[in-house]
């Protein structure tokens, strides 16, 4: 199984064809659910003007709680008190749905590469930090769709090969594994 | 006698005031003990200890308070936790 490895300070992730193609994937259902299809791309989403116009696009008035439960996970309350969570909410969830998507992105930039080629490759000198943060978001999407609790692993072991869920849940195990294999390298600094 | 007591009573008030805020990590099924540790040394600068410690709280307890100070500051941090994936909120430290 593929994992990250490091080099001299340089991170990279050595992924099969088919271990790319699932990772893309995810990574375009999590932007298209972000709303990254809300605007054509012929400009650097990174661009201050670009900002500017997506945060027009976006009137406070109208970011409200998100129906979706994967978008309620990814961009929670920040107050118990649904007043004050909506009041927040107006204010910073444009900003962090950006950040979200930009992280994503970035992924996805990556992956394509190895994608386009249709081949196994090395994603080479990566942002580790990215990295993490998109995987932690792709395996937070997963696990409400899954609805993960304490005892899925069990639930799902016992499931049938052949049940859909679980396949989808060896992705989300693997998704674990392999940010724990970048959070150990992280942790020797 | 009079600006004495104004002045007792403008301190008291002002405590009232900066009564701090805290920012409290909800304890979740799916992210990592040592994604939650990582975070927390990232965004706070805990020392291994103290963000296992914290990490500790949050799964045993299903919940701990990383950090305390003002709204604003504490708005700032749970911004920050959600950026990172973790269950956040913020509330009035006597509430806690």
């Amino acid at each position: 199984m593929s994992a990250f490895s490091r080099e001299e300070g340089i991170y990279s992730l050595d992924l099969t064809l088919d271990e790319a193609h699932i990772l893309i994937n995810l990574v375009e259902q999590l932007l298209e659910l972000l709303g990254e299809g809300d605007f054509n791309h012929h400009y650097d989403e990174s661009d201050p003007f670009a900002q500017l116009m997506a945060q027009l696009k976006a009137a406070p008035e109208e970011v409200v709680v998100p129906e979706d439960p994967v978008l309620l996970r990814l961009l929670p309350n920040a107050y118990a008190d649904p007043e004050a969570a909506a009041d927040f909410r107006r204010y910073t969830e444009p900003t962090l749905r950006g950040k979200k998507k930009r992280t994503l992105a970035q992924v996805r930039a990556a992956l394509e590469i190895i994608v386009d080629e249709d081949r196994a490759g090395v994603v080479d000198d990566l942002d580790s930090e990215v990295w993490l943060m998109a995987i932690n978001d792709l395996r937070l999407a997963l696990s409400v769709r899954l609805e993960i609790k304490p005892e899925s692993f069990d639930l799902f072991e016992a499931l049938p090969d052949e049940d859909p869920q679980k396949a989808i849940y060896a992705v989300y195990f693997w998704l674990g594994w392999l940010q724990e294999s970048l959070l150990n390298l992280l942790a020797q600094g | 006698m009079a600006t004495d007591t104004m002045i007792e009573s403008d301190l008291d008030i002002s405590q009232l005031v900066d009564k701090p805020w805290v920012t409290i990590v909800w304890d979740d099924p799916v992210n990592l003990m040592s994604y939650v540790t990582f975070v927390f040394i990232k965004l706070f600068g805990f020392t291994q200890e103290r963000a296992h410690e914290l990490m500790m709280q949050v799964h045993n307890e299903g919940r701990a308070a990383v950090s305390t100070g003002s709204r604003e500051e504490m708005e700032r941090d749970v911004q920050r936790l959600h950026e990172h994936g973790l269950w956040a909120t913020l509330q009035r430290d006597d509430k806690f």
